[in-house]
This record gives C-alpha cells, structure tokens and sequence, in this order.
C-alpha cells in the first residue's frame, strides 16, 4: 500500500549527489541540460573569439606552427569544434532538453515524464557524449596533430581518411547525443500524447508543448537516419566496407543526401522550441492572448513536415538534375508561408496590446527582426541559380548564424529572463539584463551583416586566410564577434549575481499574466513534485481564443 | 460507485480486523455498502496511438524507399526500426503504467483499500471503518492530497487523481461511512 507521504513532500530534502547525479525529476534534469549547454556554449564561443581574432586581419597570425607557417589544421579543428559543439551539445539541449524537460510537463498538467528514469539516463548520455566532443578536440586527429578539422556535417571521404581517433571520438560523440535525443524525443511524445490534464485536448496546450511535441517528432524522424549515416561512416573508416567510397561501388554524395536529410530537420529541431517560448514572451509582455492559435500550431506542424523535404537545397552543385533542383527550390519556398503565418501572428498579437519592453519581450523581439532577416536571405539562397553564385560563400554563414545563432540562441536568452525567478526563485537585475540584451544584439549584428558583404564580395568559408580586399568588413566583423564575447560573459556574471543577490521572487505570477500557463500557477521554484495532483480546469482554461 | 447495502442479517460476519495492520485476506462475497474504483488520467486513446504509429513508421519509409536495394538500406534499417520499436515501447509502458488503480470498498464492518500495481502486484490494507480517518490536506502540497488513517498507519488514497476528483471522493467516501454507521 502506497503511505501516506505528504509530509516528505512538504520537507522534501536530498543530498547534492541523490539531487544532480541520480535525479529523475524532469525539472533539475532541464536544469542540468541547461547548466551543461551553457558550459559547452563557453568553450564553443571560446573557438570562435579565437577564429575572429584570427580573421582580423589578412595573414595569419595566431594559428601558426612552431615555425611561423600557418597551421590549417587548427583553423579546421576549431571549426568543426564549434560546429559539432553549437549543433549537437549547445542548442538543442538548452532549448529542448532544458526547457523541455523542465516546463512542457508543467504547461500539461504531467506529474512527471512519462519515463523519469529514461530522461535521467537520456541526460548523462548527453553528458558522456559531450564529453567525448570535447576530448575529440583535444586527442590525436590528422596531419599528425590533435583534433579532427572535417567540419561538423562530416562530410566523407574526408571523415574517412582523416587520421587518428579523434575522428572516432567525435562520431561517437554524435552517436551518444543522437541516442539521447532519440530517447529524449520518445519520452517527450509520450507525456504529450499520455499525460494530459483531463479536459486539456490537443488544441488547448499551450504553444511552448507543442512546440517541444513538433521537436520531439523531428528528433524521432531524423536522428535515426544520421545515426545510420555516422554508423556506415565508422565502418567505413576501421572495418574496410565501402558505403561512401566509389573505389568498392559506394557513393560520397549519397553520404551528403542521407547526412541533409537528417541536417535540414535539424535546422527547426534547433528553433523550433524556441518559436514556444517566443510565442508565451510576446502574448505575456503584449497582455493579449496569442493571435491564431490554431495557425501557429498548424505552422509548426507544417514547418516540421516540409523541414523533410527539402534538404537538397544545401548540396544544390553536386550535380543534381534541373528537375530535381526545381523541385527542391520550390519546396524550400514554400516554407516561407508557415514561417510567415508565425512571424505575421506574432505581430498580430502585439498589435493593439499593452506592450512592456522587459528584458524577455526585449529578447523576442530581437529575435523577431533577426530570425525574418535570416529567414529572408534564406529565401535568397533557395534559389538554385543565385546559390551558384553563394554556395559555401560568407553569404551562407551570415544567413545559418542569423536563423541559428542569433535567432535560437536569442530564444534561449528570452527564456532564461523569461522564466529565470520561476526556476530560482530570484530575478535578475532588469537593467543589466536590458544592457546584456542591447550589447548582444549590436555585436550579433556587427558580427553577421558585414559577412553578407564578403559572401557578395566572393569570400570562401572554412578558410583561415584571405586577401587584402576582404580586409575591412572582417575587421568590423571580428569586432562585432568580441562585443558579442563580452555580452555572453556578462550574462554569467548576471546569471551569478542574479542567484546569489538576486530579488527574492514569492509571487507565483510574476509578470502578472494573466493568461498565464499552469507553471504560473505553482511558487518559485515549483516544488520537487509538482502536480501529484492533477491542475484544475480553471488553472490553465483561460484563452477563450481556443 | 456506490451499491445498495443489502447486508443480511445473520450473514457470518468477517471478524474485525487490528486497525491499520495487515490483515489475513479473504473473499468477501456479501454487497458492500459502498465500492470506487479509482485510476490515473491517460490521455492518449487507442486511436490516436495507433495514428501516431502509422505517421512514425511513414515517415521512417520517407529516407528508406529511395535506398531499396542499396547496401545503404541495410545501414539505415537497424536504426529506423529501433527507433519504432522504442516509439512503439514507449507508447505500451505508459499505457502500462496507467493500469494502476485502487479499489475502496466500505462494508459496515469493514474498510478495504485495494491498490492494483502495473505489474500485478497487488497491495491491501483493511481497518475498521468505525476506526478511520478519512483526511483532506487542503494545504498541503500537492494540495486536497487524501490520506486514510487507520490505527498507525496512514495511507494515501488516489495520490494520481485531481484536486477536485479528491475533493468528490472525499465526500462520497465520508457519505459511505455516514451510511454505515447509521444503518
């Protein structure tokens, strides 16, 4: 018979250890997803402060060998470190994992995931694979040095024959936080689908779940296929099969289709939560309910289904027919309808509304202006003819770290300050959040726009040199990227400050929403258990919109 | 659900058990006067779980088809279709873990709480009714949480239902125990 246990719930204690290494309670595994996210987003920035200092100036000058030469093998480690790092360790688990695990059981009511010890196990496999990403750098990898320099998609026969088991260590890397997101996705879908409070249909969870559910769906669909790929990759490299070697029958390119149908997904895997969260920001800050509803579900739905059909337009020079370009050139057009039902929505919401620029609804709307402009040149780069001129050009960085860089990763950001009093109880310092906001935004800016003007102007990517005449916006570029370095470091110190002096926060509601989901309903932080007992109808049935 | 009380007179009457210990089990074929069978809230109904099936394994053919007849086939295989069968896994565990349900019966000289496991397992406890305390902490978290005190021993009764589903319990369970008494 189940005792009584009320009293343990009131008094809840747990050792350091039980509580951050054996827990299986979603919110402090969101918490460590985050934590960890954020300490991997630290040594990946740090790769690419070095990388701008490096393209400073035409010449090399820090990336050299002992001799003085230039050390190539560097420039390519540190690339496909904070590429690996951004795509896999960084971005999806602070949006998906973190705020995933900790709030969509909240905004449904669940008790729990439905699999609390398959999340904790789908934590520390992350964490053992980021692990290995990170020594991936460190341990023997080609040209007789450390590191692996073949860029995060892998690309073979490069991955191949690049020499060492630093190669090795990075495939194995993707492999863990591949399972993990696969594992992660499963439990996700099924506490969605599962554990709804009663009366809550599909159409009535907020945005934010069903942003996690259309994640969790592409997760699903996606990572079995890039593990399929890196799996025949390792094989080819140590067990002598031929899948992607034409010298035994196989096919690189082949490699490339299976590695973007995978890649593609990937690109809304990342932003896709964080279109929730923008979602929740932008009706709170704006003190009206969401505009459309249904649209911005459909949307989703819909930006995840053609997110697979698509994937082509990033190998458009491979040698594919004109046929096969057409169709993948009119397909990745058509995305920009439901991303545009998205962005116009979110307009709509603030149209008319009361709209209080907190440092959140600062966040959300950088995030609008930069996400539409990356998603504009995106638009630009579909175009098979025009990619002619753009393929693997500045012009293709500047858009996929506008969609990636400053569009995710200002979701995180307007996540934390959005929910940071409900995690830990204390709020950050409003003024320092906005002077974090404004520095990140100008520097994200001065980083990315300028790398339009060299992608136009014909500078290559992945290249640790270039010539005189790229000289000027890589100097503003590079000094864009160290105000940018500056900002994610303050955010630490606000972040430290926050939880040691920070405001105290007993108001459930803090930002007085009062269409609030149910994580507003609960104290700060919410309790180790929280609704053992199912929410009420009224806590959560507010939107009369829907 | 509450059934009519058609105790008979001269029935063999079970002895009354220690309040709150375990009790030796057996049988009881005589009406009770009250009986509830409680389990949690699964959302997902068998339609939409097999939808959410069939959509997962479309989609795991999506990168499969054009790779038929290619080694590539066979390394894409292993990892779609584990990928279903743990979606599938999944699924079946929570469903499984939904089967949890506790059986209240009142009879007038008697209170049992049966709790039914996921596993089968099956886990009783019995008091005398007169003897219970049937409490609702408002306050507590998680709130209107119900606890049976029988003797020493106390213990929770439908911990995975709502709020407000407690609250009705409550009532009807202390309108059961009223009836006992009086009838």
């Amino acid at each position: 018979m189940a005792d009584a246990a009320v009293h343990a719930h009131d008094d809840h204690e747990m050792g350091f250890f039980t509580r951050w290494f054996c827990s299986t309670n979603h919110k402090d595994i969101g918490i460590l997803y985050i934590i960890t996210a954020a300490v991997l987003g630290l040594i990946s920035v740090a790769f690419t402060m070095y990388m701008r200092l490096e393209l400073m100036e035409p010449g090399v000058q820090y990336m050299t060998m002992e001799d003085g030469s230039p050390n190539g093998h560097l420039w390519n480690v540190m690339i496909t470190g904070h590429g690996i790092l951004m795509m896999f360790f960084v971005v999806i688990p602070a949006l998906f994992g973190g705020f995933g695990n900790y709030f969509m059981p909240l905004q449904i009511g669940a008790p729990d995931m439905a699999f609390p010890r398959m999340n904790n196990l789908s934590y520390w496999m992350f964490f053992a694979g980021s692990t290995l990403a990170v020594l991936s750098v460190v341990s023997p990898g080609g040209n007789d040095q450390l590191g692996s320099g073949v860029g995060w998609v892998l690309y073979a026969p490069l991955s191949v024959r690049e020499g060492g088991m630093s190669m090795d260590f990075a495939i194995f890397a993707v492999h863990l936080s591949g399972a993990s997101s696969i594992l992660g996705a499963i439990n996700m879908i099924t506490t969605f689908l599962n554990m709804r409070a009663p009366g809550m249909t599909l159409m009535k969870v907020p945005l934010f779940a069903w942003s996690i559910f259309v994640t969790a769906w592409l997760i699903l669909l996606a990572l079995p296929v890039l593990a399929g790929a890196i799996t025949m990759l390792l094989t080819d490299r140590n067990f002598g099969t031929t899948f992607f070697d034409p010298a035994g029958g196989g096919d690189p390119v082949l490699y490339q289709h299976i590695l973007w149908f995978f890649g593609h997904p990937e690109v809304y895997i990342i932003v896709v939560p964080g279109f929730g969260i923008i979602s929740h920001i932008i009706s709170t800050f704006s003190k009206k309910p969401i505009f459309g509803y249904t649209g911005m579900v459909f949307a989703m739905v819909g930006i995840g289904v053609l997110g697979f059909v698509v994937w082509a337009h990033h190998m458009y020079t491979v040698g594919m027919s004109n046929n096969a370009q057409a169709y993948f050139m009119l397909a990745t057009m058509v995305i920009a309808v439901p991303t545009g039902i998205k962005i116009f929505s979110w307009i709509a919401t603030m149209w008319g509304g009361s709209i209080s620029f907190k440092t959140p609804m600062l966040w959300a709307l950088g995030f609008l202006f930069l996400f539409t402009l990356g998603g504009v040149t995106g638009i630009v780069l579909s175009q098979a003819g025009i990619d002619r001129a753009y393929h693997d050009t500045y012009y293709v960085v500047a858009h996929f770290h506008y969609v990636m860089s400053l569009g995710a990763v200002f979701c995180i950001f307007a996540g934390i300050y959005y929910w940071f009093g409900k995690m830990t109880g204390r709020q950050y310092p409003e003024f320092w959040g906005k002077v974090h906001f404004w520095t990140m935004f100008i520097g994200a800016n001065i980083t990315f726009f300028p790398q339009h003007f060299l992608g136009r102007q014909g500078m290559p990517r992945r290249y640790i040199d270039y010539p005189e005449q790229f000289a000027l916006w890589n100097e503003v570029s590079s000094y864009g990227a160290f105000l940018s370095g500056a900002s994610f470091l303050l955010f630490f110190g606000i972040v430290f400050w926050s939880l040691r002096y920070g405001k105290k926060v007993t108001e459930p509601n803090y930002w007085n929403d009062e269409l609030g989901t149910l994580e507003w309903t609960l104290p700060n932080p919410p309790p180790a258990h929280t609704f053992e007992t199912l929410p009420k109808r009224e806590d959560w049935d507010k939107q009369p919109a829907h | 659900m509450p059934v009519p009380n058609d105790l008979a007179a001269g029935r063999d009457v079970p002895p009354l058990p220690q309040p709150g210990s375990w009790v030796e089990w057996r049988e009881r074929q005589d009406c009770p006067i009250y009986q509830a069978t409680i389990w949690p809230n699964r959302s997902m109904g068998p339609k939409l779980r097999r939808n959410m099936l069939c959509f997962a394994a479309a989609g795991f053919s999506v990168p499969l088809i054009p790779a038929l007849g290619t080694p590539v086939f066979w390394g894409l295989l292993p990892f779609l279709g584990l990928a279903l069968g743990c979606l599938w896994f999944g699924f079946r565990m929570s469903d499984r873990s939904g089967r949890l349900h506790e059986v209240l019966t009142i009879w007038r000289d008697e209170m049992r709480v049966e709790r039914f496991e996921p596993r089968g397992d099956v886990l009783r406890w019995a008091a005398d009714p007169f003897r219970v305390r049937v409490q609702l902490h408002e306050d507590a978290r998680p709130e209107n949480y119900l606890t049976l005190t029988g003797g020493s021993r106390e213990i929770e009764l439908g911990a995975f239902l709502s709020p407000w589903e407690r609250l009705e319990l409550k009532e009807e369970v202390d309108a059961a125990l009223i009836k006992a008494f009086r009838d």
